[in-house]
C-alpha cells in the first residue's frame, strides 16, 4: 500500500513537473532579429564595429532569457549601399524577422527604414545622425543617439575655450553637412566667427583647405566633421603647414583606441567625441556584463560602435518581450514598448520621444594625450584635464 | 598669390603621383585592348604588402618594394591569363573579367587586413619639405613626384629603346603585322603586363607612403587611371603625365578658389570637353579609338 501511494505521489510530481514544462514551453518563443549592415564597401570598419555590438546584444539577451526565450540574429551586409540596404531589409522581412537592429550611415539608414516602415517592422539604430531621419513620422523608427548630441558636446568644448573664430572642415555626406550647419549656426550665435570649407569624399590632398583655413581665415582652431581617412588627411596636411590654430577638434571615429594606436604622433592633443576613456575600465556591473559577453567573440577592445550596436540591440529585445508578454508583437506593440524604456546603459540614459530621438543623449569629449585619450569635457565626467593650446605640432 | 603657387605646386605633385597610378593601366590598354579595371586594385594589393612587411617586421616601406613588386607582377600574370583565355570580344569581355577580378581582389583584402584605414608609421616620410619659404609638401609628396616622372621617364625610354619595348610597339600598333615579322605577340602582351604589375608595385608603395589605405581605395585609383589614360590618348606615355598633372593641377585650383567637393566634378568637365574637341585624348593619333 505504502509503495502504492510512493509511487503515486511521484507520478503526480512527475506529471505536475511535464505540465510545467508544457507551460513554459508554451510561453517560450524564438524572436528572429534582422539586420543590415556594411560589412564591405567604404563603410565595412564601421559596420564590423556595429555588427560586433549587435552579436554581443543578442548573446546577452539569449543568457538572460535562457530556458524562456531565444533570440536569432539574421544579417546580411548591405555593402555600404542604400539599394542593397532596401533589399536585404525586404529579404529579412519576407523571412520573418519581428524587428531591425543595425544600419550606418544616414543616407542608407533613411530608405533601408523606410523599408522597414512598410513591411511594419520597428527599426532602432545609431548609425545615422541625420534629423530627417525622426522628422518621417514612422511609427517604429528608433534611434539612441542623435546629431544633437554630439554636435553640443563640440559646442560645448569650443566655449570652453573661449576662442573668437573656428573653421570648419567637413565632408559634403548627408549627416556630416547637417552637423557642420548645425555646430556653425550654435558657435555663430555665441559671437565666434566661423568659416566653413566643404570637401567631397574622393579628396585625398588636404594642403589646399588648411592653407585657406592658414592664410585666409586665421582662425584659432580646426573643427573636423567626417571620417577616419579624411581626419587623417586633414591632421597630416595641418601638421605640414602648421596653421597658427589652438586646438584641433573632430567630430566621431577620432577619439578610439585605434586611432591611438595606428596614428599616435598624428593625434597628439586632437580633441573627438567618446562615450568612455580610453583605456576604459569596465567595472561597473552593466559594463562588465558587456565586456564579458563581446570578450567572449572578440579579441579587440571594443569602441563606442561595438557599445552603441550592443545598447540598441538590448533595448530592443527587452522591447520585443514585454510586448511578447503583453501578447503583442506587431510593430505597434514593440514600438510602444521602446517608448517605455527609460534606463541608464553604458552609453549613458536612454529614453525615446514621440519621433524616436533620444533628447538625453550627449557625448562627451575625449582628448589624445600620449596614447591615452581622458574625458575632458563636460566637467562633471572629466577623467583627465585638457591640454590647452595644443596640436600635434606643438 | 601664396594660395596660387601652393595649389599649383600640390596639383604638380599630385599630377606626378597620379601619373604613376595610372600608366600601367595605359601600358596595357595600348598594348592589347584591355582595359584592367583590377588595376587599382592591383595597386592596393602592394600597398597593404608595404603595411604588412612594415607592421610585422618593421621594414622601411621603400625597403618593400622588391616582394611587393614579385606579388604584383603575379597577379598582374594571372590577370592577363585570364583575359588572354578570352577567344571573343575580347575588349568589352575583359572589361566585365577585370572588373569581377578587382571585386575578388577587394574583399580578399578585406578578410585579411580587415576594414581599418592604414598608412605608414614612419614620421620620416610625413616630415615637411619647404620650398622657397611658401611651398610645402610632405617628403613622401616628393619621393612620389620624383618616382612617377621617373617611371614615366624610364617606360618612354625602354618603350622607345630596347627590344622588347619596340616589340610591344609593334604588337600594339598591329598584331598581326608584327606576327608576320616573327614576333610573338604574346610574349610581348606578357611583357607589357609585367611591367604594368611594377609600375602598379612602385605606385602602391607610395600611396602606403603617402595617404592611408583601406579596401574600397583601390576603385577609385581605378577610376582616376582609367580618366587619365583615356585622356591622355590611347596608350601614350607623354599624354599620360600631361594629363595626369592637369587632373592634379584642376583639381588644386578648384579646391583652392571654390570647392573641394567641386574638383572632381571640375577635372571631369574638363576631361569632357578636351574629349568633345579630341576625340582620341590629348596624345591619341587621330582615328584611334
Amino acid at each position: 500500500m505504502k509503495v502504492l501511494k510512493l509511487s503515486s505521489v511521484l507520478a503526480c510530481a512527475l506529471g505536475a513537473a511535464v505540465s510545467f514544462a508544457q507551460v513554459d514551453t508554451a510561453h517560450a518563443e524564438k524572436f528572429v532579429i534582422g539586420e543590415h549592415t556594411p560589412l564591405t564597401g567604404s563603410l565595412a570598419r564601421v559596420g564590423t564595429g556595429s555588427h560586433r555590438g549587435v552579436v554581443t546584444g543578442i548573446k546577452v539577451l539569449n543568457d538572460k532569457y535562457k530556458g524562456q526565450h531565444t533570440f536569432e540574429l539574421k544579417t546580411i551586409d548591405d555593402e555600404s549601399n542604400p539599394a542593397k540596404a532596401v533589399s536585404a531589409v525586404e529579404k529579412l522581412a519576407s523571412q520573418g524577422v519581428i524587428a531591425f537592429s543595425g544600419g550606418y550611415a544616414s543616407g542608407v539608414i533613411g530608405p533601408a527604414s523606410e523599408a522597414a516602415n512598410k513591411a511594419n517592422l520597428p527599426y532602432i539604430t545609431f548609425g545615422g545622425v541625420a534629423t530627417a531621419l525622426s522628422q518621417r513620422g514612422h511609427e517604429g523608427f528608433f534611434r539612441i543617439n542623435s546629431a544633437a548630441g554630439y554636435g553640443k558636446a563640440v559646442v560645448g568644448l569650443v566655449s570652453e575655450m573661449d576662442l573668437k573664430s573656428v573653421s570648419i572642415a567637413y565632408s559634403n555626406k548627408e549627416a556630416t553637412h547637417k552637423m557642420a550647419e548645425y555646430i556653425e549656426k550654435k558657435l555663430g550665435e555665441k559671437g565666434l566667427k566661423v568659416s566653413t570649407h566643404e570637401y567631397d569624399a574622393h579628396v585625398k590632398d588636404f594642403k589646399s583647405i588648411v592653407n585657406k583655413i592658414k592664410l585666409r581665415d586665421r582662425s584659432e582652431a580646426i573643427i573636423m566633421v567626417g571620417y577616419e581617412s579624411e581626419y587623417v588627411g586633414i591632421l597630416r596636411a595641418a601638421n605640414l603647414l602648421k596653421p597658427n590654430v589652438k586646438a584641433m577638434i573632430g567630430v566621431w571615429s577620432l577619439a578610439t583606441g585605434k586611432m591611438a594606436k595606428e596614428f599616435p604622433d598624428l593625434m597628439k592633443n586632437v580633441y573627438g567625441t567618446a562615450m568612455l576613456p580610453f583605456p576604459v575600465s569596465f567595472d561597473k556591473p552593466k559594463q562588465q556584463t558587456f565586456y564579458q559577453a563581446y570578450k567572449a567573440n572578440y579579441e579587440e577592445e571594443p569602441s563606442y560602435l561595438e557599445q552603441f550596436g550592443y545598447v540598441q540591440t538590448r533595448l530592443l529585445g527587452e522591447a520585443i518581450v514585454r510586448a511578447f508578454d503583453k501578447g503583442d508583437t506587431s510593430l505597434k506593440g514593440i514600438a510602444t514598448e521602446l517608448r517605455k524604456t527609460d534606463e541608464m546603459t553604458i552609453s549613458g540614459r536612454v529614453r525615446f520621444d514621440e519621433k524616436g530621438d533620444n533628447p538625453e543623449f550627449v557625448q562627451r569629449v575625449g582628448q589624445h594625450q600620449g596614447g591615452k585619450i581622458p574625458l575632458v569635457w563636460p566637467a562633471e565626467e572629466k577623467t583627465g584635464e585638457k591640454v590647452f593650446p595644443g596640436t600635434p605640432w606643438n | 598669390m601664396e594660395l596660387t603657387a601652393q595649389a599649383l605646386f600640390t596639383g604638380l605633385l599630385m599630377g606626378g603621383f597620379y601619373g604613376l597610378i595610372a600608366v600601367g593601366l595605359a601600358l596595357v590598354f595600348g598594348t592589347m585592348k584591355v582595359i584592367n579595371l583590377a588595376h587599382g586594385e592591383l595597386v592596393l594589393l602592394a600597398a597593404y604588402i608595404a603595411y604588412a612587411l612594415e607592421s610585422q617586421t618593421g621594414l622601411n616601406p621603400m625597403l618593400s618594394l622588391p616582394i611587393a613588386m614579385a606579388v604584383v607582377i603575379v597577379a598582374a600574370l594571372v590577370t592577363f591569363y585570364l583575359t588572354n583565355q578570352i577567344k571573343k570580344d575580347r575588349e568589352l569581355n575583359s572589361l566585365i573579367l577585370t572588373f569581377g577580378l578587382g571585386i575578388v581582389l577587394t574583399n580578399g583584402l578585406l578578410m585579411v587586413f580587415s576594414a581599418d584605414i592604414y598608412s605608414t608609421q614612419s614620421s620620416w616620410f610625413m616630415e615637411g619639405v619647404v620650398i622657397a619659404d611658401s611651398l610645402f609638401s610632405m617628403r613622401s609628396e616628393m619621393i612620389a613626384f620624383i618616382v612617377g616622372i621617373a617611371a614615366l621617364g624610364g617606360l618612354y625610354w625602354w618603350l622607345n629603346h630596347t627590344w622588347h619595348g619596340r616589340a610591344i610597339r609593334s604588337v600594339s600598333s598591329n598584331r598581326d603585322a608584327a606576327k608576320l615579322m616573327g614576333m610573338n605577340p604574346t610574349k610581348a602582351e606578357l611583357w607589357s603586363w609585367g611591367v604594368a604589375g611594377v609600375l602598379a608595385a612602385l605606385a602602391g608603395v607610395m600611396l602606403y607612403v603617402t595617404s592611408v589605405i583601406h579596401p574600397p581605395v583601390g576603385h577609385s585609383l581605378t577610376i582616376k587611371a582609367f580618366v587619365i589614360t583615356v585622356l591622355a590618348g590611347m596608350g601614350s606615355i607623354p599624354g599620360v603625365l600631361v594629363g595626369a598633372i592637369m587632373i592634379g593641377v584642376i583639381e588644386g585650383l578648384t579646391t583652392t578658389y571654390f570647392q573641394s567637393s567641386l574638383a572632381e566634378l571640375a577635372s571631369m568637365t574638363v576631361f569632357l570637353l578636351v574629349l568633345l574637341v579630341m576625340p582620341s585624348g590629348l596624345f591619341g593619333k587621330k582615328g584611334a579609338h
